[in-house]
This record gives C-alpha cells, sequence and structure tokens, in this order.
C-alpha cells in the first residue's frame, strides 16, 4: 500500500516538475509547480512528519506558489522572454539532466542510506519546538534576525514617497 | 389563443413516460444492477448478529425493526456517514441553507423590506429551492476566450476545499470526520487554497471584472492569513495541543474567549475578511464591479461556489466556536432518554410495544452527551453566524488601502499582544500545568 503511494507521489512530483519547466502556458506552469510541492508535502506524510507536510502545504503551497501566480498574471511574458529554442540546446539539456541524475543517484546509493532503520517513532511536534528553543537556538535566533531583515528591506523598498500625507490611511 | 405548448397531446406524454421506464429497467437491468453487485463484491459488509450483511439479508431486514436498527447503527459509525451525514457535508449543507434564508430575511427586515416572501406558504419558506432549482437548470455560459479547464474545474475545486474544511470540525465529542493530530495546522493548509482557487477562476474567466476582483481576492486573503494565524497561536499556547477535538474538550470549565478576549476580535475581523463579507467585500463588490470574480460564472457553476461560500462560512464559525467558546461544552439540557422504553418496551394496558436493538443505539451511537453536545454547537455556531451576517446590515464596504493598512499594522499589532497574553497567562500559573487547568 505504502509502495503505491509512494509510486504514485513520485510520478506526481517529477512529472509535475517536468511538466512546470516545460510548459508553454505560464499559468499552467505554476499550477504544475504546486503539483510539485505538493507531492513533496505528500512524500513528508508518508515519513511520519505531518508537521512538517502541513507547513508544506500552507507555506509553499499556499503561499510560496500563489505569489508566483500573481506574479505571472501580471507580467506580459513577451515583453521579457526572448525564446532561443533549437534541438541541440534541448538535447543538451536532458543529457545534462540524466547525468546529474544518476551522480545524484550514486552518491546517495553510496552513502549508506539502505542501512538506517525506519521503525522509530514519528518525532512529536513539541520536541522539534524543545529543541529549537534549547540545543538550536543560535540557529532560531539567526533565522528570526534574516527574516526581520527581510521584512524591513521589503518595508522599505515597498515605501513611496510620492504619496502625499494626506493620502495615507490615517 | 396561446398555449404554452400547442403540440401537446396527452397520449404521446404517456407513450413517452412509458417509453422512458422501459429504458430504464431494461438499462438498469442489463448493466445497473450487475455494476452495484460488483462494487458491493468489494466493499467490506458489516457483520451484524453474527451474520455477514449481504444483500439480499438486507431485503429480509427491511421488514423488522428489531433487525434494521443494526444496520442504521452500523452504518452511523462508518466513515462514509461521518462524511456525508453528520459532522461532515449533509449537517454543513443544511446549516448553510439555513444560513441563506436567514441572511436574506434578516437583511430585509434590518432594511424595512419583507424579502422572500411568495414561496411557500410562511414567510417564503420555500425560496432557497426555488433559487436551487433555478440555478440547476440554467444554461450553463462559458466565455469564448475562457481558459476552459481551470475554468470548469474551479468552483468544484472551492466546494472541494471548503469541504475539507468542514470535515475538520469536531461538532460532538467524537464525532468529528478527520480527528488530525495537527488540526489547527491543517485549517492553515486548508484555507491557504482558497486564494489559489479564487485567483485561478478569476483569470481563467478572461474577462475584466473578475480578474480585477480575483486580484482583490487574492491581496484580501493572503494578507489576512497571518494575522489569522498569529491570533489563533494564543489558544495554541495555552491549551498545548494542535488538535481541534482536544482544544474543545480542553475548555470544560470556561471558554478561551475569556482569557483571549483580543485574539477572539482579531479573529473574528479576519474570519470576516477572508469570508469575503461586509465591509470587507470588495472582491465582489457589486456596486463597482458587477460581482467581482463570480461575474462570469453562471447556472450551477454559480451555485457551486455559492454553497462553498456558505460551508466556509459555516465552517469559519464553527471553528471560531471550537477555539474560544468552548465547542461542545455547555449545560446539559437534554434530558436523559428513559432507557426503560427501550429495555422494557412501553405498556398500554395489555399490549407491550417493544423495540429490539433500541438499546445499544441509544447507549452508544446517539447518546445524551452526543445530542447535548450537539444542540450546544449548534446554538453557539448559529449565534457566531449571525454575528457575521449582522455588519451586512449595518456598515459600507471600506477601501482596499484602508483593508491592508488595517490587516498589516493594526490586526498583526494586536495578533501579537494576544500572544504576549497568553504567554504572560502560561508563565505566571494561572493557565497551564498548576493553574486552573
Amino acid at each position: 500500500m505504502a509502495d503505491a503511494v509512494f509510486l504514485a507521489l513520485t510520478v506526481i512530483t517529477i512529472g509535475s516538475a517536468i511538466a512546470a519547466l516545460e510548459m508553454r502556458s505560464l499559468i499552467y506552469g505554476s499550477i504544475a509547480l504546486m503539483g510539485t510541492l505538493g507531492g513533496i508535502a505528500g512524500f513528508f506524510f508518508i515519513l511520519d512528519a505531518p508537521f512538517v507536510a502541513l507547513f508544506q502545504l500552507a507555506v509553499y503551497v499556499g503561499s510560496i506558489a500563489v505569489l508566483i501566480l500573481f506574479t505571472v498574471m501580471l507580467v506580459k511574458r513577451e515583453l521579457i522572454f526572448k525564446k532561443i529554442e533549437d534541438r541541440k540546446r534541448k538535447f543538451a539539456g536532458i543529457g545534462l539532466m540524466l547525468i546529474i541524475m544518476v551522480s545524484l543517484g550514486a552518491v546517495f546509493l553510496d552513502s549508506g542510506i539502505k542501512t538506517i532503520t525506519t521503525d522509530e517513532p514519528a518525532v512529536d511536534f513539541r520536541d522539534i519546538g524543545t529543541d529549537f528553543v534549547t540545543y538550536y537556538w543560535p540557529a532560531l535566533i539567526l533565522m528570526g534576525l534574516i527574516l526581520a531583515g527581510s521584512v524591513t528591506g521589503a518595508l522599505v523598498l515597498a515605501r513611496r514617497e510620492d504619496v502625499e500625507n494626506d493620502q495615507r490611511v490615517s | 389563443m396561446s398555449v404554452i405548448a400547442p403540440n401537446f397531446k396527452l397520449s404521446g406524454f404517456i407513450k413517452s413516460i412509458i417509453d422512458d421506464a422501459v429504458w430504464f429497467l431494461l438499462i438498469f437491468s442489463l448493466i445497473g444492477f450487475p455494476v452495484i453487485m460488483m462494487v458491493l463484491f468489494y466493499i467490506p459488509m458489516p457483520v451484524i448478529d453474527g451474520e455477514l450483511l449481504t444483500p439480499f439479508l438486507a431485503f429480509t431486514y427491511l421488514a423488522d425493526p428489531t433487525r434494521t436498527l443494526p444496520i442504521v447503527q452500523a452504518f452511523m459509525t462508518t466513515d462514509m456517514f461521518k462524511v456525508m451525514a453528520f459532522p461532515g457535508f449533509g449537517f454543513a449543507a443544511l446549516l448553510a441553507a439555513g444560513t441563506i434564508f436567514v441572511e436574506r430575511k434578516m437583511l430585509a427586515k434590518l432594511q424595512l423590506r419583507v424579502g422572500p416572501f411568495y414561496c411557500g406558504k410562511v414567510e417564503g419558506i420555500l425560496q432557497l429551492a426555488g433559487d436551487g432549482l433555478k440555478l440547476i437548470s440554467k444554461e450553463i455560459i462559458i466565455p469564448a476566450k475562457a481558459d476552459k479547464p481551470i475554468f470548469w474545474a474551479a468552483p468544484v475545486l472551492f466546494v472541494a476545499s471548503a469541504a475539507a474544511f468542514v470535515a475538520l470540525i469536531p461538532v460532538a465529542p467524537g464525532w468529528v470526520v478527520a480527528d488530525v493530530d495537527m488540526g489547527l495546522l491543517a485549517v492553515f493548509a486548508v484555507i491557504g487554497f482558497f486564494p489559489i482557487v479564487t485567483i485561478l477562476s478569476a483569470w481563467s474567466a478572461n474577462s475584466k471584472f473578475p480578474f480585477i476582483g480575483g486580484i482583490r481576492a487574492l491581496f484580501q486573503m493572503v494578507s489576512f492569513e497571518i494575522p489569522l494565524i498569529l491570533s489563533l497561536l494564543g489558544v495554541v499556547m495555552v491549551t498545548g495541543t494542535l488538535n481541534l477535538s482536544e482544544i474543545a474538550a480542553s475548555q470544560s470549565s470556561f471558554p478561551w474567549i475569556v482569557f483571549l478576549p483580543v485574539g477572539a476580535i482579531v479573529f473574528f475581523i479576519t474570519m470576516l475578511a477572508e469570508l469575503e463579507r461586509i465591509p470587507f467585500d470588495l472582491p465582489e463588490a457589486e456596486s463597482e464591479i458587477v460581482a467581482g470574480w463570480l461575474t462570469e460564472l453562471s447556472g450551477m457553476m454559480y451555485g457551486l461556489v455559492q454553497l462553498g461560500t456558505y460551508l466556509k462560512l459555516y465552517a469559519f464559525a464553527a471553528l471560531f466556536v471550537v477555539l474560544f467558546l468552548g465547542g461542545w461544552n455547555g449545560p446539559m439540557i437534554v434530558p436523559p432518554f428513559p432507557m426503560e422504553l427501550a429495555t422494557e418496551g412501553i405498556e398500554l394496558g395489555p399490549v407491550t410495544a417493544k423495540i429490539g436493538g433500541l438499546e445499544p443505539i441509544l447507549s452508544q451511537v446517539i447518546t445524551q452527551e452526543m445530542i447535548n453536545g450537539t444542540l450546544m454547537f449548534v446554538l453557539k455556531t448559529v449565534g457566531v453566524i449571525f454575528f457575521i451576517l449582522l455588519p451586512r446590515g449595518v456598515f459600507p464596504r471600506i477601501r482596499i488601502d484602508m483593508l491592508l493598512s488595517l490587516g498589516w499594522t493594526k490586526l498583526i499589532g494586536l495578533a501579537f499582544v494576544n500572544i504576549f497574553i497568553a504567554l504572560a497567562l502560561v508563565y505566571a500559573g494561572v493557565l497551564g500545568p498548576g493553574g486552573l487547568q
């Protein structure tokens, strides 16, 4: 049963990833990207990590993909991109991808991943929280600072100088 | 003389009905009945009183209530019943339908109008059925330059997302379709799908008004999701769980709105914005952009979107009840069912009427606790829905920049205030281990 689910998820994830790259329509491409991200959430589900899976759904599918969709809809593609397309580039791309996948697969198979036992119980999200504020606290602080910095930067960038004060919402 | 159907002949009418019946019987006996049997072959049937329930046995049970009630009981404990009927779709759709009618009548009374009046004898009570029939029978018009696959899929996806949301709501102890450990996170994940469906539907119609409405909906939903999530973190902190059933059960003494009123207010306002209700109904502002992102939808596609909207409204109100108002907890006002009627029967002079099989169903499935919990839950949910509907008769629509500044500055700030209140309550020992609960 789990194998069938795994295979289906694999097909969905990789298939929609290829579709996301190859689709001519940008909208359909970003829908396919949602499929990929949702498939990854499914992988987290069958890896007994529902916490990560639901965050994957809420953040990546619910927010990031929406932002991509939003950007794509407001952009006229023809004005920005110039298509350069010939058979040589296409085959070179496919060949490069195959080489990378084979070498990555070889690395994974060689890394002793087969000897990992998988019968451990699922990690509770409270344990993750405890770990975050005890052992991994520098990483948490660093992430918080980076996020705060990016939000501040976005606010500074988005601030418009040409808006009069009485046009602003009090 | 003008008649509606000038070529009408009663004999032709009867002939057409007989024709249809014959074709139906022929096709059903040749295809339908074998298909049902094949499907039944793969469905695990329940074992009742030591006997496997087969379709043939089921027919014999029809005549005998002592043998029918166990089947009903077995059916009520299946997942299918939960998904389709009681805590799931049917229950929610019933409440949603009631909401639509009450909204129209109440709005009319607020504005000194009459509202629906002619359908049905009493106060236009059949108006909703009439509207439903109208929507089903109308032609579905697809705009010529629309992106057809997405345009067709969007209303269905909208209802599906709303139904997934409904499935997470616990109605009574143990009565929930999907009892997920990460229930609240699942709610956040499901809420995230609504803007996608909205913007896809709006874009695929390839028309100006839907697109403007869709962009507005996206702005509004995405920016109000953040205070929504933040305002609920306080409840998670004081309960220490994300499971919605456990959160509801933890409020047996007092609801969390007593301790976290700021969070409840912020959640209520974001709820109005997520539901696109007045005063935040910019995505479908009918006086500016026709009907917003719903403009090009016609017939039952519009009906599906409306159904999804009201399912979503019920689900949000129910979530408010579960998180802040104590869910199914409340005074026990339902009297206990006189069990001796089920165990010993009703004595009417010389005759004793006894229905066997009634006792297990009353003590295991439809218990007093479940009925009372459902009643309390419905009462509270209806109250919250009333307060969601009320602003529609009171407030005007606000501008989009006011909306966004409200969401991004005031509500997020208040949500953080709520989080600090929750932290203070937990660390001061008022709530949590060693405290009141």
